[in-house]
């Protein structure tokens, strides 16, 4: 991969300072098949890094290795090093909740939990700090606020988070991942099971995000690549096809794969 | 062209009697479908006929005292259902109360935390007790169980228990081995595989991805199980708390054998008592009189009327959790 690398991609790493997340030589299985083929890649901080590629290309499998939420099941294993702020984040030593604190995560599916909109958002935040009444109060009137949520649900915080549309689930998922005060949000695609309108307050919120956030999102809409990210990694067959800034990517790419997928010809 | 057009009206008419026979076959299923439904319906209400009615002479000389009356006197024909109510009420919630941490616990173990080779051995184990017969139970307990909590159990309780207000008496009396406590195990231990793998199942139905979430910012095995796996799956368990309520309730042989057949009520949980339906199978063949007949019949239709109103109120529990929540 290291010989690869082209000025543009240093000059795309160098143009938003340090790197948050640093992949390397990461290789994953899911029992005997290799799902991630020897990665290497760099996740500049506070921006937003766009993963595509079609479906089995491994993105996803990716985003999951990042909080290691993969390990929840049997037969999936990762080797190599990805660094969080150069600490390895497949340490053995590494504190899985911790870790997971400092990396949220957002699914394609809402997954509100089953309790009050509140304590949705409380929940998470009551795990590893001890606020009074008022500060929780404020601290989840904020995390609706950044969501984007406050106005459609300050009325109904007892209510189920259940009870909201789809849309506003997702949003409502958000809200809980940035309540946690996370460094770091993955997106599994996470616009793809809503509707337009909905979609496009998913994309505000991510360029809003990035100001305070590294953010990668999945997603199989390269619209939506091209829209909220800064840099693009397109991937194929396990394989990191090409890394740069998210313009070059989708206006002048150097593989001939990148650009039969983004014209359209496969996937 | 013309030999098309000349069939179609051949073919509409083998279409409508196609049609005509679904009708048929589909109107056929249609009241056998809401024959068999209604069945229950003539089932439940012939037995609550029955029981009424084969309990009525008892009802109509008793009256109120029947239910709140402690006497069984089946010589001078005197017979008050409240020992064999208390008893059943008793034994159940205790069989309850032990069976619903231990079921649920099993269950989280089995569904988050067992090794995956292990799974199935010990998912199998706890049904096969559910396939245990209730006699086999029932002398298991009175042979092995009841003598092992006479020597060595009771006597200890009683003596930690002995100088402690309230405890001492909960805890009183010679250690005769079958009783209260003895059946309350013996309860818990038989409604235990019901609500096991009823929490299992239902655990097994939570998204992956809810639970990935709960982790994802950050939650224990435990955190995740309290506040999402149970919340999401509640009325699930509380139909496996139910259904292991209902065979608790129910259950005659093996507690027919444990728990002593004394129509008395002891604030003691080691005193022999007795249940409904322990009386009613101990004293069917003897009950000589037709009152004595007829009061039986009573303390069934109780049993029945309890077992109703349990789950009628469990019903109503789960309503109001939702209705609360929204979901």
């Amino acid at each position: 991969m290291s010989q690869m690398l082209s000025p543009d991609m240093t000059i795309a790493a160098e143009a938003t300072a340090k790197a948050k997340i640093e992949v390397k030589n990461l290789n994953f299985y899911y029992g005997q098949s290799k799902a991630l083929k020897d990665i290497t890649l760099s996740l500049p901080e506070r921006s937003v890094t766009a993963f595509i590629g079609p479906s089995g290309c491994g993105k996803s499998t990716l985003l999951r290795v990042f909080n290691r939420i993969y390990e929840l099941y049997p037969k999936q294993t990762a080797e190599g090093q990805v660094l969080l702020d150069g600490q390895n984040v497949l340490d053995r030593s590494q504190d899985l909740n911790l870790l997971r604190t400092k990396i949220g995560m957002v699914f394609q599916k809402p997954t509100p939990f089953p309790m009050s909109i509140y304590e949705n958002i409380a929940f998470g935040v009551r795990l590893y700090e001890k606020l009074s009444k008022s500060e929780m109060d404020g601290r989840v009137e904020q995390a609706l606020k950044r969501a984007a949520l406050w106005n459609e649900v300050k009325d109904k915080l007892n209510a189920s988070g259940l009870s909201l549309s789809g849309g506003q689930q997702q949003r409502l998922c958000i809200a809980r991942t940035v309540a946690v005060k996370p460094e770091v949000i993955l997106l599994d695609e996470p616009a793809s099971a809503l509707d337009p309108l909905s979609t496009a307050k998913i994309e505000e919120l991510i360029d809003e995000l990035q100001a305070d956030y590294t953010i990668v999102i999945v997603t199989h809409n390269m619209q939506q690549a091209a829209r909220v990210s800064k840099q693009t990694a397109f991937m194929y067959l396990g394989e990191l096809v090409e890394f740069d800034r998210t313009e070059k990517i989708f206006t002048s790419p150097r593989e001939k794969r990148t650009q039969d997928y983004i014209t359209g010809r496969f996937g | 062209m013309s030999a098309v057009q000349e069939a179609l009206p051949a073919i509409r008419g083998s279409r409508d009697a196609i049609v005509r026979r679904f009708a048929l076959t589909d109107s056929i299923f249609h009241g056998m479908t809401r024959a068999a439904a209604i069945l229950v319906l003539v089932l439940l209400g012939g037995v609550a006929i029955s029981l009424f009615a084969g309990s009525w002479q008892a009802l109509s000389t008793f009256g109120f005292s029947f239910l709140t009356s402690e006497s069984w006197n089946p010589v001078t024909e005197k017979f008050g259902a409240l020992a064999p109510i208390y008893g059943t009420i008793i034994t159940s919630a205790i069989a309850i109360l032990i069976a619903v941490p231990l079921g649920i616990g099993i269950a989280i173990f089995l569904t988050e935390l067992c090794p995956r080779p292990l799974r199935r051995p010990i998912g199998m184990a706890v049904e096969l007790l559910a396939g245990i017969p209730s006699i086999i139970y029932g002398i298991w307990g009175l042979f092995v169980l009841a003598p092992f909590l006479q020597t060595t159990v009771q006597p200890f309780i009683i003596g930690v228990f002995h100088g402690i207000p309230g405890l001492n008496s909960l805890f009183a009396g010679p250690p005769y081995g079958i009783g209260l406590l003895t059946s309350s195990l013996i309860l818990a231990i038989m409604v235990l595989p019901f609500i096991t793998s009823i929490t299992k199942d239902v655990f097994d139905t939570v998204p992956p991805v809810l639970k990935e979430s709960a982790y994802g910012i950050g939650c224990t095995t435990w955190e995740v199980t309290r506040r999402v796996v149970i919340p999401y799956t509640r009325i699930g368990i509380m139909g496996g708390v139910m259904l292991g309520l209902g065979r608790a309730l129910g259950e005659t042989m093996a507690v027919t054998f444990v728990i002593g057949n004394a129509h008395r009520i002891s604030t003691s949980l080691f005193a022999p008592a007795t249940t409904i339906s322990a009386t009613i199978a101990n004293e069917f063949t003897e009950a000589v009189g037709d009152l004595y007949t007829s009061s039986l019949v009573a303390l069934g239709l109780i049993l029945f009327v309890i077992t109703f109103l349990i789950l009628a109120i469990a019903r109503y529990m789960l309503m109001r959790i939702d209705a609360r929540t929204g979901a």
